[in-house]
């Protein structure tokens, strides 16, 4: 895997936050890379940076939030530097994004049929609409939904949490991005629900060798779906690395105050996940 | 996988949908029930010939009481004004126009208002600060000032009438829209949507403002009983329409003068405008309760 050239390659990225009187910084000189087919996690607490981290990829930063200092590569172009932002060019065609809580993360005026169409006609020019039909419901099943056909008319509130969820993912990959960013996509799910979304996830990297950047606090979920990760803290990456590398022996004192956080972690319990 | 797949019990509850109280339909229902009937009355009640011609004078039976009072005549069931005018055929004629310009009122508020409202809202940042001031200099003059100023100088017309109504009642559309279109970019989706590159035009266009339907149709509602009031009280004041056209404003303004001696002619276009603008509010209430954001779950 490390023969491949990275999907995603942010170098010594510096976000900082302008308030009134003063500058945050978000993000401290971060590094950090995701190969295509390749799942890489991104864990921490609140306030860590991981969802800054994750939106400035796509550009979707607030007003007084910007790029200082690094740059973020995206399939060999910068799209992201000090004083250059060009992730309108990449959004929805490049990287899909998947947000928190799926039963908002969708117009509920709109059909599935309706959004759907909606992203592909964007993103393939002069398709036509028996293209679109195919391809959405080519989407949905590869989400492993099973009647594609009823899911698509249907309105976001008439489909299940977990139904919802595989729409928006569905939603974030029908233009085939080569990098999927989901953030903190699990956590409105009850644990059976992120049970399969992991699942799924694994299945789409393994069959359609999207790299995915798989920002969540949970480090049990992380565990289970990542080949390599990051973990942050106070806008920093203090440690990259294998799964087991982190898990086994964490180099930091953070990740191993952030491991003794999980309970039952040594015996292999399933933690109550919030 | 191996720790999440075992031992979990599935708690997948179906979720409710956010519905209405079922007395809230009902409620809108009953408002709007006699608001359809007093339309269709006053367009289809002069296609019937059961009323006599509105414009009609007649000189020899003038400031006759209704039919109900002594000395009144049933072929005038609400009685005649000063040129011997049948009553009820002005009120039914007057109202034609009356709804007519509450309805383009309407339109012709919320259309601007509720673009600016939007604007400001979604996009937030100078050009909030831009309409917001705007709203609050608006909302500072009184309106009769600014119809004052343009009937002087344009004279009285119905596309006149349109301005003032568009000038006056597109600041508060536009106060309200602003701040749904706050919370409604709030959202999680409006994120999806930038996140898959659709344009800000789209968002709002598409997006944004079927989001706001409900809260539009209830600002209508109400715009529809501010616009009448306007035109009444313009009409009145001899600003708005004047003979030989027939409002329900122009009708009051008629019996001013015979108040003392012959109070139906002023009645009964007042009895109506009340009425009907009581009806329209009420119901614009119901409907912005209805689609009130607090009290939606999404």
């Amino acid at each position: 895997m490390p023969a491949l050239p990275a999907l995603l390659d942010v170098r010594g990225l510096t976000i900082t936050a302008t308030l009134p009187g003063r500058e945050v910084t978000l993000l401290d000189d971060v590094d950090l890379q995701v190969r295509a087919g390749e799942v890489v996690g991104v864990v921490g607490e609140s306030g860590s940076g991981k969802t800054t981290l994750a939106r400035s990829v796509v550009g979707l930063l607030e007003r007084n939030v910007s790029v200082a200092g690094g740059a973020i590569d995206l399939v060999g172009e910068t799209v992201a530097a000090p004083g250059l932002d060009r992730t309108e060019t990449v959004r929805g065609s490049s990287v899909g994004m998947v947000f928190q809580d799926a039963s908002r993360s969708l117009n509920p005026l709109m059909r599935v049929r309706r959004a759907l169409g909606e992203v592909l006609k964007r993103h393939v020019p002069g398709i036509d609409a028996r293209d679109v039909a195919a391809r959405s419901a080519d989407v949905l099943r590869k989400m492993r939904i099973e009647d594609p056909e009823r899911v698509l008319d249907s309105y976001p509130h008439q489909l299940s949490g977990g139904l919802r969820q595989r729409v928006a993912i569905g939603l974030a990959v029908v233009t085939n991005p080569a990098l999927v960013i989901a953030d903190e996509c699990t956590t409105a799910l009850d644990v059976t629900t992120q049970a399969e979304v992991v699942t799924l996830f694994r299945h789409l990297v393994d069959e359609l060798g999207v790299g995915l950047l798989f920002v969540t606090h949970d480090l049990m979920l992380a565990s289970d779906l990542c080949d390599r990760i990051a973990v942050m803290y106070a806008g920093r990456v203090v440690e990259d690395d294998a799964t087991d590398t982190v898990l086994g022996s964490p180099t930091e004192d953070y990740t191993r105050r952030l491991l003794e956080a999980v309970p039952h972690w040594s015996e292999g319990e399933p933690a109550a996940h919030g | 996988m191996s720790q999440l797949d075992s031992k979990i019990a599935t708690v997948t509850a179906s979720e409710p949908m956010a519905r209405a109280p079922r007395r809230r339909r009902t409620s809108v229902f009953w408002l709007a029930l006699p608001l359809g009937v007093i339309a269709v009355l006053v367009v289809f009640l002069p296609m019937t010939g059961l009323l006599h011609d509105p414009g009609q004078t007649d000189l020899g039976n003038t400031l006759a009481p209704p039919g109900f009072l002594s000395g009144g005549s049933w072929s005038h069931p609400l009685g005649t004004d000063k040129l011997g005018q049948d009553v009820l055929a002005q009120l039914v004629e007057g109202g034609r126009l009356t709804l007519f310009i509450g309805l383009v009122g309407a339109l012709v508020s919320i259309g601007p208002g509720t673009l600016m409202g939007v604007l400001a809202g979604y996009f937030r940042g100078w050009v909030d600060v831009v309409i917001s001031r705007l709203i609050d200099a608006q909302l500072a003059l009184p309106f009769i000032l600014i119809a004052l100023a343009i009937i002087a100088n344009r004279g009285s017309s119905l596309p006149i009438l349109f301005l003032v109504l568009a000038l006056t009642g597109w600041a508060p559309c536009a106060r309200v829209t602003r701040s749904v279109a706050m919370t409604v970019r709030e959202r999680q989706f409006v994120l999806g949507l930038r996140a898959a590159g659709a344009s800000e035009a789209r968002i709002v266009l598409r997006h944004i403002v079927p989001n706001l339907a409900g809260t539009i149709v209830a600002l209508g509602t109400l715009q529809v009983g501010t616009a009448i009031l306007v035109e009444s009280a313009l009409s009145f004041l001899g600003l708005g329409i004047v003979p030989p056209d027939i409002s329900w404003g122009a009708m009051l303004a008629a019996g001013q003068d015979v108040l003392s001696r012959a109070w139906w002619v002023a009645l009964f276009p007042g009895l109506a405008i009340t009425l009907v603008v009581l009806l329209v509010n009420l119901l614009g209430d119901a409907l912005l309760t209805h689609h009130d954001p607090r009290k939606r779950r999404h």
